[in-house]
């Protein structure tokens, strides 16, 4: 099973926290983390989002949708950066959550990856190309 | 080039709109949306995230605290993601538009960090093995 680690930061608390810590020894930990779950099998990707200030939010209750300039939300609890991980179960993908070298005002949020075979009900009654250039895809990863 | 993430969030009513959709409708918008990013040769990767709240990891005390989700008091719930690389945040708000999505949705366009945001620490071993700690990640 695939699950997502999302982080959410709290910003004020953040920089308050990481002015007591070299951005090198941020780099170590986390290095020493992606290494550690790579060689247990179970990391599949990883990202970092630049600041939601250089972003941008789209909103399709109109359409066209309403294109607005910055973060989401304002100012706290920002979304910036994620894990994937393939674990056998829940329990293990939060062990590995728990493992994370963060700090005070640091979330991470973990929610599990849609997979194909949620949808056999569906699938099996579909004559849809999408859907069956999307298992084929999936089948070849 | 850039890559963009592109960040789906709805609210309850716009869930609760979809459980009465045709749900083929909505697969063969996404499927036509998904199949001109491939096309374009912007897409990397997207994926789907499952509806039950998850779990919450609070970090800052002695442990993390490990709590059952969902995340945050809003029920602007993050959904789902697109990952693209175009030559530009034009570019990627432009492919934002373009998504099947409708009342009660919306997208964040954020930038994904590469190497030129580490640029001062090109020398850091983490940093300089990035590449190849993301080849040994495709082989899981």
């Amino acid at each position: 099973m695939k699950y997502m680690l999302i982080m959410h930061v709290e910003s004020a608390a953040t920089a308050e926290a990481a002015a007591g810590i070299e951005f090198d020894d941020m780099l170590e930990m986390m290095g020493r983390y992606n290494d550690a779950m790579t060689e247990a099998g179970v990391f599949v990707t990883a990202e970092g989002l630049a600041p939601g200030e250089e972003g941008a939010v789209l909103d399709f209750a109109q359409n066209p949708p309403l294109v607005t300039d910055g973060p989401f939300a304002e100012g706290h609890e920002l979304f910036n950066g994620y894990w994937i991980l393939d674990t056998a179960t829940r329990e293990e993908a939060v062990q590995w959550a728990a493992k994370a070298p963060l700090g005070p005002g640091v979330k991470l949020e973990l929610r599990r990856i849609h997979s194909l075979s949620e949808f056999d009900e569906q699938l099996a009654t579909t004559d849809n190309e999408y859907v069956k250039t999307h298992v084929l895809n999936q089948k070849g990863n | 080039m850039p890559k963009y993430m592109l960040i789906m969030r709805q609210t309850d009513a716009a869930i609760e709109a979809q459980r009465t959709a045709d749900f083929e409708q909505i697969i063969n918008a996404m499927g036509a949306y998904n199949t001109a990013l491939v096309n374009a040769g912007v897409l990397l990767d997207g994926d789907g995230l499952a509806p039950e709240p998850g779990h919450v990891v609070t970090f800052g005390g002695e442990f993390p605290v490990v709590t059952d989700g969902p995340y945050g008091e809003t029920h602007e719930l993050f959904n789902g993601f697109w990952t693209i690389r175009v030559g530009s945040a034009e570019e990627a708000v432009e492919w934002a538009s373009k998504a099947p999505l409708g009342v009660g949705q919306s997208l964040e366009v954020r930038r994904i960090t590469d190497e030129t945001d580490f640029a001062d620490f090109a020398d850091n071993d983490y940093i300089a093995n990035e590449p190849e700690l993301r080849e040994r990640a495709a082989g899981n």
